[in-house]
């Protein structure tokens, strides 16, 4: 291991500090066009209907393309992984979000293009908006989804991420006190200082080589061949230096879209998105609503948590069943509670999809555990750092969905914390190890529940 | 990106941008640019003439006993170590590259900001009784800063002059970092036959001055409350009216204490 | 209107409100300067004009005839790198590395100007730079290697084995 340790310079350093990176705005086609979408300015409308021929007729334009173009317009990113297909490519006959695509335009220029789509006349039907996760299950919410306000296919149909394991009634009955919290992070932009971009360039073969910002070459190429039902020969994505991506350069967003005008013109196209775009269409971090009531014992046992999720996919499930699935696991922390309740759901809004951004589904649910954990500290009266030492992870244990511990480092992690801001643990603390818990550190009716794996 | 292409007139002394404004019809000013070419990029903005000043010669800043004049064009940089309260606004305007580029007359003229408040120079110049000389229909006048702020549509700024004040103060809200435009700050100045002004950035569409906070100079908690009845409060991306009817008597407060203290 | 960027004279055919970083990476090619907003925002896009640090998408090209512009690429290449961008390489302050030219330009035109290693001061003069990647701290020691002009620091070498490697637990030798 002669490489880990030592100073090794950035392979792309020098170019970096000299102006010699090649991001995809700086790889220049001759003969390029210039793509720019039409965007819903609804939050939630029907399309009545949707006139291109002044766009088309304008001079310097040379492709419209709206859903009809598109042969296969709905698709779902991850249906690999079992979730269906629920957004359209380009907008049908209605829209979900402001800010969803509905048209782009490819012309000789992108004043051209803009006022092209400027001329696409569209009559809309506007209808009741829902923005807030806390009232899509309110029985007179507007319908938002065709699946219902929250996504209902989670494996056998289920319509959210639940997770059971011993008794929590019985913990709540036992607990002195019961904690409650409501945790509500908001909704993060990824800010990339690099907008959404990608070049398209039609070869005489039939190919076509897409430059792209994507963070997910294959992935994207898969969408890409997806929608367009064509092989993936048919195409030679072209990455390169990404001018951050965070986990939203995940979405394909400009890919299809500049492919089809590229195929419709016969000609290279590019689609660099505005900041403006960047942030009032691109997806982001999602919103998140956690309420956590933990039951607990005045010296610091956590004997049963209740926890409910409600996460904010925006219009579109995109890949939030896949975030949500991940937070699920989290939701005791890196400790060991032995009875819990959680429920986790998938809320719809009409809001841009919500997508991946680092440490996609878990940052929230790590936040909200933790706070919790000092928030317990904080009314009992007790060390924060002995709280959790307390309830830490140890080997043998069985996470709630049914994961055995072979090396936990909550016990070392916290010690080490502690260690180095100076913070003094009692003796007891101090000491403590991830080995399994001995008999007198934990009370009676709690032994028998710890490592069962029900 | 490309921009329109509207006749531009560069002009290369005062006289000639005075009569290249004409009476204002049409013309598109292109002072420092700051604000109008994020407008042209983003299509918001298409104009059919456009002045560029940039070689007008109106960039000076002259000082002749006690009097202050300030050219146009004279970039916001060059006020940062000038006579208070307008060196702490123009030191809080974005960074020094923004700084050195956006001027004096854009700044003071500069239109209402739809998320943000913009014009910080605005209040300190009503602090100091600026007056604003400017060219347009019925020929070249000269204003106290108040009118021509509430009315500068057919005017081209050519120079705002002030006598030095005795003693200044200057309060803001914290900006947290360079790309925050103000959020509330008050100007208070005394001018040397002792009047004392103050006026607001951040509270309303423009600086405004606080007359009722004014009557009560002496007092600077009576001040501070009183200046809310001279304010409608705006809610925008920065803060809301509740947040800004909290802070603004706190501010009066502050930068009337320090016009005590720095009065010799 | 005539255009020297990077000591090379151009004719420039934009028009007059044209922002200069249209000119730059449309009509004449020059590309390392980046866009990163489009409206002064970011200072991705800063160049130096009469060596002075400026948005250049905020500049209006028909202000500048006659101008000196620089660019990232005019600071020094990479057979021959500008001790500012060295100290950028040797300091692992690029990332992605789109906010690298705008912070360089700042960064030469205050170490031009007589900065020192003083963090506020570096902080102060690349205020208008936003990075979304590195957290700052390591363009601001790039800064300050700069400003020290420390040859050893900017000449260390970066070959791969040159420093003793860290003791892994267990890691196979």
């Amino acid at each position: 291991m002669k490489a880990v340790g030592a100073r090794i310079p950035r392979y792309d350093g020098v170019a970096h500090v000299t102006g010699r990176t090649v991001y995809v705005d700086d790889v220049r086609i001759p003969n390029t066009l210039w793509a720019k979408a039409l965007r819903s300015p609804h939050h939630h409308a029907g399309i009545v209907r949707v006139d291109t021929a002044k766009a088309e007729a304008m001079r310097g334009v040379r492709a419209v393309v709206t859903h009809t173009d598109v042969p296969k317009n709905v698709y779902g990113h991850l249906e690999a992984l079992g979730i269906p297909a629920d957004e359209p490519l380009l907008a049908e006959d209605q829209v979900r979000y402001k800010g969803q695509p509905v048209a782009v335009v490819a012309a000789e220029d992108e004043a051209t293009a803009q006022a092209a789509v400027d001329a696409i006349e569209v009559e809309w039907e506007e209808r009741p908006t829902l923005l807030d996760i806390r009232k899509a299950f309110d029985p007179d919410a507007p319908q938002i989804h065709h699946w219902g306000n929250w996504y209902p296919h989670f494996e056998g149909e289920m319509d959210r991420r639940q997770i059971r394991r011993g008794d929590i009634d019985r913990a709540f009955e036992q607990a002195d006190t019961i904690v409650q919290g409501v945790y509500r992070p908001a909704a993060i932009e990824h800010v990339p200082l690099e907008t959404q971009v990608c070049q398209v360039v039609p070869e005489a073969s039939g190919r076509l080589t897409i430059y792209t910002c994507t963070q997910a070459l294959y992935f994207s190429m898969g969408v890409v061949a997806t929608h367009l039902q064509v092989p993936l020969n048919r195409l030679k994505l072209v990455g390169g230096t990404v001018g951050g991506g965070f986990g939203g350069k995940v979405d394909t967003a400009t890919e299809t879209m500049t492919s089809l005008l590229a195929l419709k013109a016969g000609r290279p196209v590019k689609w660099r998105w505005t900041r403006e775009e960047e942030f009032l269409c691109s997806s982001t971090r999602a919103p998140w609503h956690m309420e956590i009531a933990d039951a607990v014992s005045t010296d610091g046992w956590i004997l049963g948590r209740k926890m409910l999720t409600l996460h904010d996919s925006g219009a579109y499930a995109r890949f939030s069943p896949y975030g949500l699935t991940k937070h699920s696991f989290h939701h005791s922390g890196a400790y060991t509670i032995p009875n819990v309740h959680f429920d986790g759901y998938v809320v719809f809004t009409n809001r841009v999809p919500t997508t991946a951004m680092r440490g996609f589904g878990v940052t929230s649910v790590s936040f909200a555990v933790e706070t919790h954990m000092s928030r317990i500290a904080n009314l009992l009266g007790l060390d924060p750092f002995e709280l959790r030492l307390k309830n830490a992870n140890r080997i043998g244990d069985t996470t709630p969905n049914g994961v055995v511990l072979t090396d936990p480092s909550t016990v070392p992690t916290i010690q080490a914390i502690a260690d180095a801001i100076g913070h003094e643990l009692k003796a007891e603390y101090r000491t403590m190890t991830p080995d399994p818990r001995a008999g007198d550190l934990l009370p009676e009716h709690l032994v028998a529940q710890v490592g069962d794996p029900k | 990106m490309t921009a329109a292409a509207p006749e531009v007139l560069l002009p290369t002394s005062l006289q000639e941008a005075v009569q290249a404004f004409g009476d204002g019809a049409g013309v598109t000013v292109v002072a420092g640019g700051t604000i109008l070419l994020p407008a042209l990029t983003y299509g918001r903005l298409k104009p059919g003439r456009a002045l560029m000043l940039s070689k007008s010669g109106l960039d000076t800043i002259t000082r002749e006993n006690g009097m202050i004049r300030l050219g146009a064009m004279l970039p916001v940089a060059a006020l940062a170590d000038g006579p208070e309260p307008l060196a702490s606004a123009a030191r809080n305007v974005a960074d020094i590259e923004i700084r050195a580029q956006g001027t004096v007359g854009g700044n003071l003229c500069a239109p209402p900001g739809v998320s943000a408040p913009r014009g910080d120079l605005q209040g300190p110049l009503l602090a100091l009784g600026a007056h604003v000389r400017s060219a347009g229909p019925g020929g070249e006048r000269t204003e106290p800063v108040e009118s021509f702020l509430a009315d500068h549509q057919s005017r081209l700024a050519l120079e705002i002059s002030f006598e030095e004040p005795s003693a200044s103060g200057y309060a803001r809200v914290d900006r947290p970092h360079a790309h925050t435009y103000t959020t509330l700050a008050v100007s208070v100045a005394r001018a040397a036959d002792g009047t004392v002004r103050i006026a607001a950035t951040g509270a309303g569409p423009r600086g405004v001055r606080l007359p009722s906070a004014e009557a009560q100079a002496g007092d600077p908690e009576a001040a501070g409350r009183a200046a809310l009845a001279d304010v409608t409060l705006q809610d925008d991306a920065l803060a809301s009216a509740w947040y800004r009817e909290r802070t603004l008597p706190v501010l009066v407060r502050r930068a009337l204490t320090q016009l005590v203290e720095n009065t010799g | 209107m005539n255009l020297t960027v990077n000591g090379v004279e151009h004719s420039v055919g934009s028009p007059a409100l044209t922002p200069l970083l249209a000119v730059l990476r449309e009509e004449l090619g020059v590309l390392g300067c980046k866009a990163g907003c489009w409206q002064g925002g970011c200072g991705a896009c800063t160049v130096l004009v009469g060596g002075q640090p400026r948005r250049s998408c905020l500049v209006p090209v028909g202000a500048l005839d006659g101008a000196e512009i620089t660019t990232v690429e005019g600071l020094g290449t990479p057979e021959r790198l500008a001790p500012v961008q060295a100290a950028f390489h040797q300091n692992y302050a690029s990332q992605c590395g789109y906010c690298t030219p705008g912070m360089l330009i700042a960064a030469h035109a205050y170490l031009e100007g007589g900065g020192t290693d003083d963090r506020a001061a570096i902080q102060e003069a690349l205020a208008g730079h936003i990075c979304r990647c590195t957290g700052y701290v390591k363009i601001l020691e790039a800064v300050g290697t700069a400003a020290r002009g420390d040859a050893a620091e900017l000449e260390r070498n970066l070959e791969v084995g040159e420093e003793p490697p860290v003791e892994i637990k267990g890691s196979p030798a």
